[in-house]
């Protein structure tokens, strides 16, 4: 295992500098970064428009351009942004905490109670909590955040606020206005709103999955020969049933969190929250390469090790699969 | 590579305004003899003008000669308690530091003006200050409305890396404590020497992402006050008991803009025509009497006051004399209906440009497009979104018609860099300059730019409104509505004079003097856009959110706004300056 591991990873930076190079020319001809550069620097003299083109490797040759822009992206000589020249690890580092802090909080509750609500259903099949739980999750893939979250947020700031004097959840941010500096508490009372619409998706998403992947494995011939055998069906269901279904919803679970690296992008602008969604939407919008080449490279080096954690959870979860 | 002379445009552009003016002017009579006469000149060959394939080889050979004159000195006496935040006095070195960052920062959006002045020196002490100018400057009151701290920047050459996202220096009632993306927040001044202190203890700005957060974060009294755009149906969306609204008429305002460097609308008799197709007064009721309008704006590209007559854009809806304006020149109608180009032979695309979500400006396209194709104008909607409309196809001149809001500040100052040939982005002048519209007229170029160095303002008002005339006559734009300016509040939450600078050009900026009415110590305001850096000589300041959120908050000036539209020196003068023309 430790070896496969070893030999993912080592394949894994071929891969990100492939994909990352990829991504480069991508930027370089969809957003044309120095067009972008003199757009919004408008009375840039050439002399600034030069020393941007160097500090961001945009060479005429896109090979020579790339491998200057990785050169100063490995040793952190990171260009600064093309509005107003600020540093841009601050921003990424900020929003893409907010994002994983975020993004981990929403996966936990939607993927738990999803899986919960999935055995539950699947337990019973066509009964009345199957058809309960189907029905949510219908009705919960079907409304769009966009809708969920001002639901939200009437409901419980600005109706609660109306009835008892003040919010139960707050609307935006990632802190009261004017708070200062880290506070847990503060910081989870703000982030409910958001968690739970993120996590109303995927809680009706991975319910689904759970439901028909363990109906699957408990229709299946070696589960007949676990219970002909005198197991207890509990047993039956923990120990062979759940951990065989489990197997094709880890590998879409790890996919998916890894996506969410990326930013929720509707979730964060309607509730203000500073993620990598937001970060990426301002970056596009002014065509700002130097902050969105460093986004692109987290969210490519995200998915790469997400998909690594998949395959590894894979052979753990089913041990017919060996990694060699 | 020129595609069209100044005398052609010229020539083009008095002859469209003849045929205008026979067919709108005078008696039936008079009428027909001048279109019988027109009608005995020969044709005329068509008329070829630059198209958008072309729009980068447009070159105008228009150069400005400023009146002779000996200069201008303008003396301002420093107020002598006036003082920064760590104490050290505001002296004429930091006037010298902030004319010199505006005119050699490379990327300084405003040169205007600090281009005029000679030097800037200390007087009879640090606390008077002479500046000199080459020539008269007529709105030199514009002038040093956000002065830097000298001692807060190494070189006053190149600011551009400075201030990227803290301003640590205040001469104002507040001093900022901290700015991320999430909010500002900013702190009493403790050495601030005026009378009018902050009184409370902390002023918190926060974005807002669009108007739905807006409103669900003062509803919940997350916010105390927000200041959103004016749309149909507002005063519902915010309506609660605890929240009230004010609404009045400032520098904002609407209008249909042609873009005509290139493309259809550069020929001046179809952009005549077009122009004269549009029932303005019909778009009205259709639009804006919804919102509360009235009438339609008249003024052009200014609101009503001493800088126009008040009719420079009266109505010009006329599809007749449109129809005989095209049919005199040539134009034929072809088998779907639309005018034919007689140089092509092809019936111009027009492309209307506005920002996608904008509900107003959607609708306004579904009214007006199907009107103007039965007119036989080929138009079609090609919008985008608010980033790639406002801060690429506008500055690119990548349109041929668009509709926007702009807020025009109390002097007309504006217009020179919106309206004159010169500052039409060029190769020649590296594609800079702030006229979107690619209008050049040298007749009102030189009017607008006489009118800057007019010290008169009687005089200088005459020059602007002949300007208006001329640029109503080539259809330049057509103006629509005077956007009113909406401020909401939590009367529970927020005190002191929260309504009394809403339609000031510098919006809410008399913030320092609210009271906090809930206890929390703060006064919490929602921004509807937010700044990604905080340069206030750089593009960052092209904003009115980073403006308003930030500048106004931290840097004093020599001359503010009012509420109503004037200029008055700030308690940072002792008086008012002393003009000297020479």
């Amino acid at each position: 295992m430790l070896r496969y591991v070893l030999r993912r990873l080592a394949w894994a930076v071929p891969t990100l500098l492939f994909i990352t190079f990829l991504v480069y020319i991508a930027l370089r001809t969809g957003t044309d970064p120095v067009a972008s550069y003199k757009r919004v620097n408008a009375r840039a003299t050439p002399a600034k428009i030069q020393q941007y083109i160097d500090a961001n490797g945009l060479d005429p040759n896109y090979v020579r351009g790339y491998f200057r822009w990785l050169g100063n992206f490995l040793t952190f000589d990171w260009p600064r942004s093309i509005k107003g020249s600020r540093e841009v690890w601050p921003a990424l580092k900020d929003a893409l905490a907010n994002t994983i802090r975020l993004g981990i909080a929403a996966s936990a509750v939607g993927i738990v109670v999803g899986l919960m609500l999935g055995v539950f259903a699947a337990l019973r099949p066509g009964g009345r909590r199957d058809v309960a739980v189907n029905t949510a999750a219908f009705v919960g893939i079907s409304v769009p955040p966009y809708v969920s979250a001002i639901l939200f947020q009437l409901l419980f700031a600005v109706y609660w606020s109306r009835w008892f004097g003040s919010t139960l959840f707050p609307t935006a941010g990632v802190y009261p206005p004017g708070h200062t500096g880290f506070d847990l508490a503060l910081m989870a009372k703000h982030m409910v709103l958001p968690t739970f619409v993120v996590a109303i998706q995927i809680i009706a998403v991975y319910s689904r999955y759970m439901r028909s992947s363990l109906l699957d494995v408990l229709s299946s011939e070696y589960m007949r020969t676990a219970r002909s055998k005198g197991i207890s069906e509990r047993r039956v269901l923990f120990k062979h049933g759940l951990r065989n279904a489990l197997i094709p919803v880890v590998t879409i679970a790890a996919l998916d969190v890894g996506a969410i690296v990326g930013g929720l992008i509707i979730t964060e602008n309607i509730f203000s929250y500073p993620g990598m969604g937001m970060y990426f939407l301002a970056a596009f919008g002014d065509g700002d390469f130097p902050l969105l080449m460093p986004w692109m490279v987290i969210i490519v080096f995200s998915t790469l090790m997400f998909n690594l954690l998949a395959d590894i959870s894979y052979a753990w979860l089913d041990p017919r699969i060996r990694l060699e | 590579m020129k595609k069209h002379s100044k005398a052609t445009r010229l020539a083009a552009s008095l002859f469209a305004v003849a045929l205008i003016a026979s067919a709108c002017g005078g008696d039936d009579e008079a009428a027909t003899d001048d279109t019988t006469a027109l009608e005995e000149e020969p044709a005329a060959e068509p008329v070829s003008y630059p198209t958008l394939a072309e729009c980068a080889d447009v070159t105008y050979d228009y150069t400005y000669t400023p009146p002779a004159s000996a200069g201008m000195t303008v003396t301002y006496d420093l107020n002598p308690d006036a003082v920064w935040e760590d104490g050290s006095p505001i002296t004429a070195a930091d006037f010298k530091a902030t004319w010199e960052a505006a005119l050699n920062t490379p990327g300084s959006i405003s040169t205007v003006g600090y281009d005029q002045i000679t030097s800037v020196e200390a007087g009879s002490s640090d606390k008077q200050v002479v500046v000199e100018f080459k020539s008269v400057y007529g709105p030199y009151k514009g002038l040093f409305g956000g002065l830097l701290k000298a001692a807060s920047v190494k070189n006053t050459s190149d600011i551009s890396a400075d201030f990227a996202d803290f301003i640590g220096f205040s001469g104002r009632p507040w001093v900022m404590k901290s700015w991320s993306p999430s909010q500002v927040v900013y702190v009493p001044n403790k050495n601030y020497w005026g009378d009018d202190k902050a009184a409370s203890e902390e002023l918190v700005i926060v974005p807002m992402a669009d108007d739905d957060t807006q409103v669900a974060s003062i509803k919940a009294g997350e916010v105390d006050f927000v200041y959103p755009q004016f749309y149909g149906g507002i005063e519902e969306a915010y309506a609660d008991p605890n929240i009230t609204l004010q609404k009045e008429f400032g520098g904002d305002y609407e209008g249909f803009y042609f873009q005509q460097k290139c493309g259809p609308f550069a020929n001046p008799i179809f952009r005549a025509a077009f122009s004269k197709s549009i029932d303005r007064d019909a778009l009205f009721q259709q639009i804006y009497v919804p919102l509360g309008g009235e009438s339609p704006l008249q003024c052009g590209p200014i609101v009503p006051g001493p800088y126009c007559n008040g009719d420079e854009f009266a109505n010009s809806y006329d599809p007749a004399g449109a129809e005989a304006l095209l049919t005199e020149n040539g134009w034929t109608k072809g088998a779907d209906g639309y005018w034919l180009d007689p140089a092509t032979g092809e019936a111009p695309d027009i492309r209307w440009i506005i920002n996608t979500g904008n509900t107003r400006r959607e609708n306004t396209q579904a009214y007006l497009i199907p009107l103007l194709n039965a007119a036989g104008f080929k138009v079609r909607a090609d919008n985008c979104d608010a980033a790639c409309y406002f801060q690429q196809r506008l500055p690119a001149l990548d349109y041929d018609m668009a509709m926007y809001i702009s807020t025009a500040p109390p002097d007309p100052g504006y217009l020179t860099p919106s309206f004159t040939c010169d500052q039409i982005p060029t190769a020649a002048n590296n594609n800079q300059g702030q006229n979107s519209q690619g209008w050049c007229n040298a007749e009102a170029s030189d009017l607008l730019h006489n009118a800057d160095f007019e010290a008169d303002a009687t005089k200088r008002a005459e020059l602007v409104k002949s300007a208006l005339k001329l640029m109503a006559a080539d259809s330049v734009m057509l103006p629509l509505f005077q956007f009113p300016k909406a401020g909401f509040w939590r009367t529970d939450q927020v005190g002191g004079p929260v309504g009394a600078e809403l339609r000031n050009y510098t919006s809410f900026i008399n913030n320092h003097l609210w009271t906090d009415l809930n206890g929390d110590g703060k006064v919490v305001l929602g921004a509807e856009q937010w700044p990604a850096c905080l340069n206030p000589v750089t593009e960052c300041a092209n904003s009115s959110w980073m403006v308003w959120t930030t500048i106004n908050q931290v840097m004093p000036g020599a001359f503010a706004t009012t509420n109503d539209g004037a200029y008055v020196i700030t308690n940072l003068l002792t008086g008012e300056p002393t003009v000297t023309i020479k």
